[in-house]
């Protein structure tokens, strides 16, 4: 059981990685981007373009993280000057169908580039090990990292946002873009930032967690479906909310693992809806940017 | 457009599809009849997102719930008459989506409506995916096609092409239907909503009792497509649940114009056209669908029927004299597509 939590905590840590780059484009530009997944497995592709199955040390495992992050940046730019620029002030339903096209786009085009093999990724050598706190429990020394990487991306995240000059003007567009612009905010440029911020931390986390899960095209839609949930629960536009329910669902899911074992995945969904009905506004209130 | 024009535009639709066994092989007829099943169902989903104004991202739950029912029934050939049989997925569609719709509507409006419909939708999938009784992740396969006791003869469903047009006449009457649906008393009440429901709780109208009809019909007829379509392909997998599976109606419907009731049908067969000349390489098809599906969100949000119809008004605005300007099918290669194209009533500037 407490296997079970600790693996959860690192389930979550990698579902936060996703679903930070989603919440936070909610928070901004209110638009719910389906393609999130799919630009989060092709960071993935990409690093394992770079450094394929084996990667031999931690320091170039990280910047290749980092160039898979910057690669879908580029794509993000793209992105948002092609579709979501247009896009923005027409109805929410065309936005939401249109980030749904890029989803499939994105994933077309993978298949097409990348092929339909799956691969698993050893992780780099430091992380081979664990280590064991009691002769039943072994933690894998690389889910701890995963579980670190989720915590620090949230404390910058959260200190840029909640702390800092940049993130003080990002909530005040969220809250108002209109009054915002009359104060000589530029809006727009603020919009291209927060997509491409949000592109670079889904190409990141393809990157760093390539050797959590292995590579295939379904990769996106599960890790998709997961933040998702965790978005909705944490409630849209929330980081800290995004995180505890990361968290939370890491737990549900790796308890419901030993709970009920005959139908793994089910439960989260189940959660979902019950959640969704009882609190539709999310854990912690929906928000820009909090 | 007059009423004769359009029902000449129905008849020759409908003489074109039934002839299809005639003039083409047996695995474009194969296509055709799934085109057909496809293009109800996208008509279903449009009555919620184009003229309720609904966003829902789980529909490809009710037609799974129809294949599964009717594959269930079919494979334990129990005694029920096929008619009677498919009228009752009908209906188990329609208590479904009343109950789902009394929960989730009352609860939920846009973005979370759209996530809590594909978690409803995923939740099955997986569901069906455990269940040893519908054949797990395989599936079910070998679901034998009906006889059809029509008292006056027995027309066995298995033979020949009786199948594909007994499809033709059931989409037709089903498409029919919702199309007076659509235009009468009732469809209009659902467009004011779908334009401002504020105002028209503000007229009287019980919204929430009008989205919930909504919800319930475009089950019960999405359950009817997906009744359809298990004695059509014969093998019926858990996939039919699944998200991609949904999404299929919103990239129909708005390729070819949510806006106007028939733009799901033309939607529909572009795509089936796209699917088909693409369906070498893995991948491409998906690449190219959701190209077209953004160039058609950025260009033309009101698709290829909104598109055709700009053109028309242009046309008859030209020469003011000549009213009966007829607009230029773009999509000749379909036959439904063509022939439905003239007859749409376009509504414009639908953003």
């Amino acid at each position: 059981m407490l296997f079970a939590i600790l693996n959860g905590l690192s389930t979550g840590a990698a579902v936060f990685l996703v679903a930070a780059g989603l919440t936070f484009v909610f928070g901004i530009l209110r638009v719910m981007n389906f393609a999130h997944g799919h630009f989060f497995m092709i960071g993935a592709y990409v690093a394992f373009s770079i450094i394929g199955q084996h990667t031999d040390s931690t320091l170039n495992y990280v910047l290749v993280s980092l160039l898979a992050g910057a690669v879908v940046a580029v794509l993000g730019v793209i992105t948002d000057f092609t579709v979501l620029r247009r896009l923005r002030n027409v109805d929410h339903a065309y936005m939401m169908i249109a980030t749904f096209a890029l989803l499939m786009v994105a994933s077309g085009a993978s298949k097409l580039i990348w092929g339909l093999d799956s691969y698993s990724i050893s992780p780099p050598p430091a992380f081979e090990g664990g280590f064991s706190l009691s002769d039943t429990i072994f933690i894998p020394a690389f889910s701890a990292f995963v579980f670190g990487i989720g915590v620090v991306v949230f404390l910058v995240l959260d200190v840029v946002i909640h702390r800092s000059w940049v993130g003080k003007i990002m909530q005040s567009v969220a809250h108002d873009s209109w009054m915002a612009g009359q104060l000589g905010i530029n809006v727009p440029v603020l919009y291209t930032g927060a997509v491409v911020l949000a592109f670079f931390l889904a190409g990141l986390a393809g990157g760093l967690l390539l050797p959590n899960q292995g590579l295939s095209p379904g990769l996106a839609f599960s890790y998709l479906l997961h933040a998702f949930v965790a978005v909705i629960i944490g409630g849209l536009g929330n980081i800290r909310g995004a995180f505890v329910a990361s968290m939370l669902m890491g737990l549900i899911e790796s308890i419901s693992l030993v709970l009920l074992p005959n139908v793994p995945g089910l439960t989260i969904y189940v959660v979902m809806v019950g959640f969704l009905l009882w609190r539709p506004q999310g854990l912690f209130g929906q928000g820009g940017a909090h | 457009m007059s009423g004769t024009r359009t029902a000449l535009f129905i008849v020759i639709g409908v003489l074109i599809l039934a002839s299809a066994p005639f003039w083409t092989s047996q695995a474009i007829v194969f296509l055709i009849g799934l085109t057909l099943i496809d293009a109800v169902f996208a008509l279903s989903w449009n009555l919620l997102f184009g003229f309720t104004g609904l966003t829902t991202f789980g529909h490809a739950a009710f037609f799974a719930v129809g294949a599964y029912a009717t594959a269930l029934a079919l494979r334990m050939h129990a005694p029920i008459h096929f008619l009677v049989l498919l009228a009752g997925v009908a209906l188990l569609g329609a208590v479904l989506s009343v109950l789902v719709g009394m929960v989730v509507l009352r609860r939920a409006a846009g973005i979370a409506l759209a996530i809590l419909t594909m978690a409803l939708g995923e939740i099955l999938h997986i569901i069906i995916g455990y269940s040893v009784a519908l054949g797990r992740e395989d599936g079910m396969s070998g679901i034998p096609r009906p006889k059809l006791n029509l008292f006056v003869t027995n027309l066995n469903l298995a033979s020949g092409n009786n199948y594909y047009w007994f499809l033709c006449i059931v989409c037709a009457l089903v498409a029919g239907a919702l199309c007076w649906l659509t235009f009468g008393r009732v469809g209009r009440v659902l467009r004011s909503i779908q334009q401002d429901p504020e105002r028209t709780a503000f007229l009287g109208v019980n919204v929430a009792r009008y989205r919930l009809l909504s919800f319930t019909i475009a089950g019960a007829i999405a359950a009817l497509a997906g009744g359809l379509y298990t004695p059509w392909v014969q093998t019926i997998t858990p996939d039919l649940a699944d998200t991609f599976r949904s999404a299929q109606p919103m990239l129909n419907a708005l390729l070819g114009g949510a806006q106007s009731f028939w733009g799901p049908v033309v939607g529909t067969a572009l795509f089936a056209l796209v699917n088909f000349s693409t369906r070498t390489l893995a991948g491409l098809s998906e690449l190219v669908v959701g190209i077209v599906l953004l160039l058609v969100i950025l260009i033309a949000p009101t698709g290829v029927m909104g598109l055709l119809g700009k053109l028309r008004k242009k046309r008859t605005e030209a020469p003011a004299a000549e009213p009966s300007a007829p607009a230029a099918p773009r999509n000749s290669s379909a036959p439904m597509a063509s022939a439905d194209a003239k007859l749409a009533p376009v509504k414009e500037g639908g953003q």
